[in-house]
């Protein structure tokens, strides 16, 4: 009898447990955040912004109903660590989206994400091999391309001055070169000239060499790529010793409240593409609401930055892709979310973009800013332009 | 219990495994390495696996720097042009990951080589800034040789296979990496006892001596490098191969530093110092990660103060084995069993 009690009870806790495996996996994101290391600025921003559009979704009421659950990991901003970590968390709680902190991650996981994980993806990098659905559905950018990016700074360079003559100087690591190839090719269709391309290592203090070379060859724009701030404040501040008058432009990651405060007084020669509003654009809907959210959560924090932006947006996106997956057969399935991915089209994010819609697999818009020397800010100087 | 065990003769203190005792426990080890890919998740396995990828490289370094005095700052470098190697052959030739793997470690060897030739000049600091060069020039070389290394772009590997089954997840690669660990450390641990060994030893510890007795330096200092080389480029197609990709990214001057570390933790001039120096170096920052995770779980707030405090503890430790055990932590685990070769008559 005893037997028998006890093979009836554990069919019953059997199946129960199997219907409890059997139920949705509830709206899970986890993230790989650079939170220390050299990109440990944007991490900790990164992580902050996750956690409050988290927050915010789950005091809302969820996912119809469900709270998105978040877990986050250190990636030290190095590949194993960062690789290590996604595999640990995937293993543990089992998302439908994460979030790498690196290029280099990115494309170490690419094909494991293709045929195993399956999940939406999105990392800290706006690298071209991440925006391309036809190679890999589950990754994707909510930017445009450093490549895109080169395009709407060389864009408005033409409208500026037809035929002008340009300089790269980019950083001698990944991050720096992978834009350079594509650029060259959009400088030479919009009918401007290569003349230059300087190399630096991050962080590099005696450039007389390249500043030298540019006003030999007499550059008119130097763009550069692949660095925050260093050495692009001491290349602007050098170059009016050395007597070179060239305008100086930059992409996403060096358009940035940092830098300026490092240019001080010449804050006004830097001009540089962003794909987001600023947290000090008070007139827009969503930095109002990011504003009374931080004041309300985090008294003591005054600003926040780009890279807290990037992550705001993606995890709107993340959010956004969850809520349509919800109503399609079969829930949070990995089809489900890539097809609730690219359903986005003129999706309102009140102000932090133009609304939203994914082309593949990111976002081709940008906008280009200048610094305010006055105001320590950026200041708008084009409308948003479109790359595709 | 081993107790009292004397040796009688050289041949026999010369033995690997010298006793039933540690026979016993030495197949109970294998036996739980080769269970556990049936116990672990995918994570534990990629652990696994970067373990022994270390291993491979930390014993190759120690051949050079541990048993033969030759300090090298260029190990990643060496890495780097096995992985290059390997995922050239694979994947612009077609020749198997089979016959690339020896050949990636043929081509690091060769490379090992014609770097050490300084070796023959100069010593110490001077050598190590010699070596430097290495890393330096073939960094540039992974980055700038577009037209064969693609570049920063990196090269996408194909997984390995044999037949049909593809060694493409953590727990089927483990099998391979196993089988080289146990390969390289074999063969490394057979070399130390050998004359070539000896000779290295002799090198170390007083090369004008070890001339003086009749000892080519020339040829055993560049077959020290060589021999380092080889492991170096082996662990680095190993690694490419099991993350299906290699970028120059890969492989920063960092990376000679890790390796640096891994044998000096673990004891220089030990074969197994160098194991427990790359299973110190691999597991401990990822402990160090779970545990930070947990107390930012149950107190979020201090995420902020206790990640970066990691990298505080991590190089406390370090410090820590250092101060209170200078020779490693092969020392530590030679004292525990000299502890308990006299057990429990030790007085």
């Amino acid at each position: 009898m005893k037997k028998i009690s006890f093979c009836i009870l554990s069919l019953i806790l059997f199946l129960g447990t199997s219907g409890i495996a059997v139920a949705q996996q509830p709206p899970t994101i986890c993230a790989v955040h650079p939170f220390t290391g050299p990109f440990a600025f944007a991490g900790i921003e990164g992580s902050a912004a996750m956690q409050d559009v988290v927050d915010m979704t789950n005091e809302a009421g969820g996912i119809n109903g469900k709270k998105i659950l978040y877990y986050w990991s250190d990636g030290e901003y190095k590949n194993d660590v960062g690789i290590a970590a996604f595999k640990r968390l995937y293993a543990q709680y089992t998302p439908q989206v994460m979030f790498g902190q690196s290029t280099g991650m990115t494309k170490a996981l690419g094909p494991e994400i293709k045929s195993r994980y399956k999940v939406l993806y999105s990392a800290y990098t706006m690298t071209s091999e991440a925006a391309n659905p036809k190679e890999n559905p589950y990754l994707f950018i909510a930017a445009p391309t450093y490549a895109e990016q080169f395009g709407v700074l060389l864009k408005y360079i033409a409208k500026e001055k037809p035929g002008a003559n340009i300089a790269f100087f980019y950083a001698d690591h990944e991050f720096g070169r992978e834009p350079i190839p594509a650029g060259r090719e959009m400088a030479k269709k919009m009918g401007l000239n290569v003349v230059a391309e300087e190399v630096s290592q991050v962080g590099g203090v005696d450039l007389t060499t390249q500043i030298l070379d540019m006003k030999a060859k007499k550059v008119d724009y130097c763009i550069f790529q692949g660095f925050v701030s260093n050495p692009i404040a001491t290349v602007i501040k050098q170059s009016k010793d050395y007597g070179l008058n060239a305008k100086f432009m930059g992409t996403f990651w060096s358009t940035e409240k940092q830098l300026i405060k490092e240019l001080g007084p010449l804050a006004g020669e830097y001009v540089g593409v962003s794909a987001y509003s600023f947290f000090y654009q008070d007139d827009l809907p969503m930095m109002k609401k990011i504003k009374e959210w931080t004041k309300k959560k985090f008294p003591t924090i005054e600003y926040r930055s780009q890279a807290y932006m990037q992550n705001f947006l993606t995890t709107l996106l993340f959010v956004e892709s969850f809520k349509r997956a919800d109503k399609m057969k079969g829930g949070f399935t990995p089809d489900n979310m890539v097809q609730a991915f690219q359903s986005i089209k003129n999706y309102d994010v009140g102000g932090l973009m133009p609304p939203v819609t994914i082309k593949d697999n990111s976002i081709p818009v940008g906008r280009v800013y200048r610094g305010n020397a006055r105001t320590m800010q950026f200041d708008p100087i084009s409308d948003w332009i479109r790359m595709d | 219990m081993r107790c009292g065990d004397f040796k009688e003769n050289y041949i026999d203190d010369e033995e690997i495994f010298p006793s039933r005792f540690v026979k016993f426990w030495l197949v109970l080890f294998l036996i739980f390495l080769i269970t556990f890919p049936f116990m672990a998740n995918a994570h534990l396995l990629y652990i696994a696996n970067m373990i022994g990828f270390a291993v491979i490289g930390a014993v190759g370094l120690n051949l050079l720097a541990g048993f033969t005095g030759q300090i090298s700052l260029g190990h990643a470098a060496f890495i780097g042009v096995g992985a290059y190697t390997s995922a050239i052959l694979v994947t612009r030739y077609g020749i198997s990951f089979w016959l690339s793997l020896p050949l990636s470690g043929l081509v690091s060897a060769l490379a090992g080589m014609v770097i050490g030739i300084p070796s023959l000049r100069v010593k110490g600091l001077y050598l190590c800034i010699a070596t430097l060069a290495a890393q330096f020039i073939f960094g540039f070389t992974f980055v700038h040789w577009e037209s064969m290394t693609k570049g920063i772009t990196g090269i996408h590997i194909p997984p390995p296979a044999i037949g049909g089954f593809q060694f493409d997840t953590e727990k089927n690669f483990y099998w391979i990496t196993l089988l080289f660990v146990i390969l390289g450390v074999g063969y490394a641990r057979n070399l130390v006892r050998s004359k070539m060994g000896r000779a290295f030893v002799a090198i170390r510890d007083r090369d004008l001596a070890a001339e003086i007795m009749g000892i080519n330096l020339f040829r055993y200092k560049l077959s020290a490098f060589a021999i380092s080389s080889f492991y170096a480029g082996v662990a680095g197609a190993l690694w490419v191969s099991f993350l299906k990709v290699v970028t120059p990214e890969h492989f920063p001057f960092m990376l000679c530093i890790q390796y640096l570390a891994m044998v000096i933790v673990g004891g220089l001039g030990s074969v197994i110092g160098s194991i427990f120096g790359a299973v110190f170096m691999t597991l401990i920052p990822e402990i160090l990660n779970v545990l930070s995770d947990m107390v930012k779980s149950y107190s979020p707030g201090m995420g902020k103060l206790i990640i970066p405090f990691k990298q505080v503890v991590f190089g406390s430790l370090i410090v820590g084995f250092l101060i209170f055990e200078p020779r490693g932590l092969a020392e530590i685990w030679s004292r525990i069993k000299k502890f308990f070769t006299l057990w429990p008559f030790s007085y």
